[in-house]
């Protein structure tokens, strides 16, 4: 069995654990091996070391894809920021020396180094290749004849494409997370705004009334031209601003419909047939519709 | 050989600064003056100039030296000037050797002024031991062929063929196309006079084809050149058409009747419509024939290239229809497929290079929307408003184009119907797409801010209701009458902004969502466009590199044929006899173009005008003698200037003097040290190894 | 130094920024951006294709990418430090994928940030995210215990939250990094 050692990031570790509980039920089941990769930190998260130091920003990465590369595995996150933070560090260690002498230079200190090794992949990117499309289907109980996603990758799925190390064939029109969703039986299909920004982490820390205006638009690019069931995200990030700003919308007026929303690891766990309320208990945009509609398509 | 001692003058240039600034001229005079043979030593401020050149010529003609060394700059520019200043007062210019204590040292240690100085008394002294061994050499002169070919038939080839044929000289013009034209005959108008391109353009075509003495050879591309600078001998490739051009009369009946299955994108309307495997490149193609494209041909009736026709039960012949309905009986599938085609030799004194350009394709650049057919590049266009092309100038978004070519057939068949498909209201222009971008091409493609400004002004003028809006980062029209024209369209309403468009995405009903920003207010913009135009960064023509490699020409980093120097000798390369104009060289538009194409068949005329060409007499030769016969000389020559002939019944080497190019691997790989090279002989290298060897030390053997 | 007022001022006097780099900053506030990780800045020719697309500047914050980038090269430094800008990037990296010079504007607003880091202009909810990192090894730290618990998992995630050598460890590589030097949180 493949095994990869599985980063949480903090959003996913305390304000949705349930997709963790999607990762743990779904990964097992394809077969693919989970290693807790116990003692990981935040990854360090862009308003934190990252607005701080390079070097900083380095170490803390390198302590945590160590964990990973002293066990010989590679890591794999539910989380873009992560995802992001984690290969931007890797990258600037494997390209500028200076950089990668002092990391581990302090790495030392704690009996750590980071070669290089390890790195850190996407959970979705190792569902399309390393599981595939064809086991997918097959390992579904249910689909989703019938019902509309739209697809929401998230920035860090996608840019800067040099970083990762998978990449989409092209970065302004993905496909991945489109093919995932089909997989499931589901339409997904294009709309214009489907590359743009939510507008959390830092902006919406900043100023929360700004981010809502990158939710408006999208939400209602996504009810104008495609009219979507369900809105499924990669990122936990996106997952929480998409699900909890169109809340504050309605309140505000703004909004007057409801898309609930999915992170893609929740809506496999659901249609391989794992507990709803464990794999995707925690939103505040209503779930019960799409999850009793999905429930009835039996495969 | 030399009856008299070598008595040497040494020349000491201060070249300005640039020397003097590094090297200590009075310490290296007083050096210079204690080697032997030297008589005179002179330093100045400029050698090359007037009275400089003087210094030396009054020093011969008093009969004070026999010998010339001129410690300068380097002799790549000026050994003729001062080749020629010997020639003039009377002695042997040959007898003349140049130390390089620019370039090679003071340029090089301009730091280290002592090192410099002992350095630039080393280069003197090895050129002064060289000096006491050279010997009198005599021009020689070779004929040459007076003939030239220019390599490709746009508007520089066009104008290089037509100045040359002038003069009274034979061209050949060789085009790989079936016609000539180039990019030119793509154009709809061109910018600043807005000139039908096509009506200034097709009296020179058919000019070229007119004239006594151009040979036309379209269809068929250079594949080998062999021979030096005056007498180039040329393989050209010519392809097979399975038409017989002398039958063809061009009506095009053939081109009707090629079924939809073997239609492939046409090239020439930049894949917007379809041509099918036979056809005529457009209606104005000068030649104007037909030709079979032997890849998307699908052999209707069975037939195949080379084979007889199937027969009927009465013994008919079944045709392909191209081959029926040719009322000459031009079109004939006879003959079998030769990928080598005809191979024909041309001889030829001089070559000009202008084989133009082509624009990058929309698909690399994805941010952008290239899926889209509605984003489209300059060139695509420009095709689309031309008379000749897909829409036959009526402006739709090319996304109705198939509802246009079924309209046309309905039309054709009898019917009256309305053309139902969509105008475009709102049209953007984007500059800088793979120009000026470190991911792509890092230079600016010099014709795109006129040629979008230009697309723009047509389309207002005809349709006053059209939203236009350019996004440039820089407005670059530095040309004559350019900025009147800039600011003509600025008048007009057509929308200007400094900014770049950083994404565009697909709409659903076909329309585009465009993300700009606007520098000059300093705002991100959005828009909803009907049709985006990407102003795609020009390259050079497919093929370019191959080319250049044959013909031993150079190419730059950028991919464009390289000039001699840049700013001095634009249209020459550093191999005499070939030179380049065009978008070949760079990108350019039409009026520089044309100035290049002029020079370089002015350089090309200059060549071949005196019949006759000197040639150094700085080459090898073989003393048969000497020469054992081994043949080890033979293969080792670049340029095939070596045979072995017979000589008393043995065979010895010969070289060919108007061949060599006085390389010198030959006199190197010699085991028998036969082979001289002349002006760099044995003893005269030897002699400056020696001298440099030992610090400056001359040695008197 | 009358530059100092709140806000970069109507009117730009670029040989008063010029002097203060030459005099008191003793190099261009460009080179400072450079060495904090920018380090193509001065490739940048100001086309803008990094603002058509970035999410901040299509909600409206000012000093987004290529106005940052110019301002920088112009020598603005304390007058852009009230700017919540580059607190508010998302290090969405679009503009990196459009930038035709590779300059890497997300490179540019992070090292700003580093700048005003070091200038102490940070605001509370980064050094919260700081403190929080350093106290429990997670920047999002809400006490979801019983989120945890609802879905059946154990309360403590197996994180630095529940691998207290995995804390010391995290804690001790911190000491080590220009957060010690700036002193921005409390490190026992």
């Amino acid at each position: 069995m493949v095994k990869y050692g599985l980063f949480l990031g903090c959003n996913i570790s305390f304000n949705r654990p349930d997709v963790e509980v999607a990762m743990r039920s779904i990964f097992p089941a394809l077969g693919i091996e989970l290693d807790d990769l116990v003692g990981q930190s935040c990854c360090p998260t862009w308003g934190t070391m990252p607005s701080i130091d390079v070097v900083g920003w380095c170490a803390v990465a390198a302590r945590n894809l160590a964990l990973g590369e002293e066990k010989g595995i590679d890591l794999m996150t539910a989380c873009n920021s992560c995802y992001g933070s984690l290969n931007e560090a890797r990258h600037k260690m494997l390209t500028n020396p200076e950089i990668h002498r002092k990391v581990n230079e302090i790495l030392a200190t704690i009996g750590k180094k980071y070669e290089g090794k390890a790195k850190c992949r996407h959970v979705a990117w190792v569902l399309y290749k390393d599981v595939g499309l064809e086991k997918i289907k097959e390992s579904i109980k249910y689909t989703l004849d019938g019902i509309t996603v739209a697809v929401q990758p998230g920035c860090h799925f996608l840019w800067p494409s040099n970083i990762y190390p998978d990449k989409e064939e092209d970065p302004f029109n993905p496909v991945v997370l489109r093919k995932l969703c089909e997989a499931l039986g589901a339409e997904a299909p294009y709309y214009s705004k489907l590359i743009d920004c939510c507008g959390m982490g830092a902006l919406r820390s900043t100023d929360p009334e700004k981010s809502f205006i990158l939710v408006k638009e999208k939400m209602e690019c996504i009810k104008e031209e495609i009219d979507a069931d369900l809105i499924v995200t990669t990122c936990s990030s996106c997952l929480i601003q998409l699900d909890d700003a169109q809340e504050r919308l309605r309140k505000e007026g703004k909004l007057n419909f409801s898309i609930p929303v999915l992170h893609y690891v929740q809506l496999l766990a659901i249609c391989m047939g794992f507990d709803p309320e464990k794999v995707a208990g925690i939103c505040v945009t209503p779930r019960d519709e799409i999850i009793k509609r999905i429930l009835e398509n039996k495969r | 050989m030399a009856e008299e001692e070598p008595r040497i003058g040494v020349y000491i240039c201060h070249c300005g600064e640039n020397i003097a600034g590094a090297v200590n001229i009075e310490e290296v005079k007083k050096f210079v003056e204690t080697l032997p043979n030297v008589v005179v030593v002179r330093d100045y401020l400029f050698m090359c100039s007037d009275p400089g050149q003087e210094l030396i010529k009054q020093d011969i003609r008093e009969g004070k030296i026999n010998r010339v060394v001129v410690a300068a700059c380097t002799p790549r520019t000026h050994e003729p000037i001062f080749r020629r200043a010997l020639e003039d007062a009377g002695l042997n210019k040959y007898y003349f050797e140049m130390a390089n204590i620019r370039d090679q040292c003071s340029w090089a240690h301009w730091h280290e002024k002592e090192k410099a100085t002992e350095k630039a008394k080393q280069i003197i002294a090895s050129a002064v031991a060289k000096a006491r061994l050279l010997e009198p050499l005599e021009d020689r002169y070779v004929d040459v062929t007076q003939k030239v070919l220019v390599i490709g038939g746009g508007i520089a080839g066009i104008f290089a063929a037509l100045d040359i044929a002038n003069a009274g000289y034979k061209v050949y013009l060789v085009e790989r196309n079936p016609s000539i034209g180039g990019n030119m005959a793509k154009l709809d108008k061109t910018f600043p006079t807005n000139d039908c391109s096509a009506c200034i353009l097709t009296p020179l075509m058919v000019d070229v084809a007119n004239h006594p003495n151009i040979e036309l050879i379209t269809y068929a591309e250079v594949e080998a050149v062999e021979g030096t600078v005056g007498n180039f001998k040329v393989k050209v490739r010519k392809k097979q058409t399975w038409v017989d051009w002398d039958k063809c009369t061009g009506c095009g009946a053939c081109t009707n009747v090629c079924p939809p299955k073997a239609r492939v994108p046409d090239e020439f309307n930049e894949g917007l419509s379809k041509r099918g495997a036979i056809y005529i490149q457009f209606p104005q193609a000068v030649p104007k024939k037909a030709v079979i494209d032997a890849d998307a041909c699908i052999k209707c009736s069975g037939r195949w290239f080379g084979e007889p026709p199937r027969t009927t039960k009465d013994g008919k012949p079944i045709l392909a229809p191209c081959e029926k309905v040719c009322p000459t009986g031009a079109c004939s599938r006879d003959e079998p497929r030769n990928p080598e085609g005809e191979l024909i030799e041309l001889n030829v004194g001089a070559i000009i290079v202008a084989t133009g350009y082509k624009v990058m394709d929309k698909k690399h650049f994805k941010e952008f929307a290239p899926d889209s057919p509605n984003v489209i590049t300059a060139m695509q266009m420009e095709r689309l408003i031309s008379a000749t092309g897909p829409t036959e100038g009526k402006l739709i978004v090319p996304s109705d184009i198939p509802k246009y070519e079924q309209w046309k057939k309905k039309v054709a068949k009898g019917e009256q119907v309305e053309l139902d498909a969509r105008k475009p209201h709102r049209i953007v222009y984007v500059s800088c797409v793979g120009s000026r971008d470190e991911r792509y091409h890092t230079y600016c493609s010099r014709i795109c801010c006129m040629y979008m400004l230009k697309q723009a002004m047509l389309l207002k003028e005809k349709y006053p209701d059209l939203d236009i809006y350019i996004f440039f980062i820089d407005v670059r029209t530095p040309g004559k009458d350019f900025d009147e024209y800039y600011m003509r369209c600025r008048q007009m309403g057509i929308k200007v902004i400094k900014g770049k468009v950083g994404g565009v995405q697909r709409l659903p009903d076909e329309r585009l969502l465009v993300r700009g920003y606007d520098a000059e207010i300093g705002k991100p913009v959005e828009l909803i466009a009907d049709l985006v135009v990407l102003a795609t960064a020009v390259e050079p023509s497919e093929g370019t590199v191959e080319l250049a490699r044959k013909l031993g020409i150079n190419v730059g980093a950028e991919g464009f044929l390289k000039e001699r120097h840049t700013k001095l000798y634009p249209v020459d390369t550093m191999s005499e006899g070939i030179f380049i104009a065009g978008c070949a060289q760079g990108p350019k538009d039409i009026p520089d173009s044309v100035a290049q194409a002029k020079a370089a068949a002015a350089s090309a005329m200059s060549l071949i005008a005196p019949g006759k060409m000197k040639v150094e007499p700085l080459v090898s030769e073989v003393d048969k003698e000497k020469c054992s016969g081994c043949g080890i000389c033979v293969p080792l020559c670049p340029y095939g200037a070596i045979t072995m002939v017979n000589y008393n019944g043995k065979p010895r080497a010969e070289i060919n003097s108007a061949l060599c190019k006085g390389c010198g691997v030959c006199a190197a790989a010699c085991p028998s040290k036969a082979i001289k090279l002349h002006g760099f002989t044995f003893e005269q290298v030897l002699a400056q190894v020696r001298t440099l060897a030992k610090r400056g030390v001359v040695e008197v053997l | 130094m009358e530059m100092m007022e709140e806000g970069v001022p109507p009117v730009l006097n670029l040989s008063k920024l010029a002097e203060r780099e030459e005099t008191e900053l003793e190099k261009r506030v460009a080179e400072i951006i450079k060495e904090l990780g920018a380090e193509r800045i001065m490739y940048c020719m100001q086309c803008g294709a990094c603002a058509s697309i970035c999410p901040l500047a299509r909600v409206g914050f000012e000093w987004y990418n290529k106005k940052l980038i110019k301002a920088l090269i112009l020598g603005l430094k304390d007058e852009l430090l009230d700017d919540p800008t580059p607190w508010a990037c998302v290090a969405c990296n679009r503009c990196t994928e459009v930038c035709p010079r590779n300059v890497s504007p997300f490179e540019v607003m992070f090292a700003m940030r580093r700048l005003m880091a070091e200038e102490y202009a940070i605001g509370t909810l980064a050094i919260e995210g700081l403190r929080a990192l350093y106290e429990y090894g997670h920047a999002v730290y809400m006490a979801g215990r019983e989120a945890r618990k609802k879905v059946g998992l154990p309360e403590k995630p197996p994180t630095t939250d529940s691998d207290p050598k995995a804390l010391e460890d995290l804690r001790k590589i911190l000491k080590q990094t220009k957060l010690a030097d700036l002193g921005l949180v409390p490190m026992e």
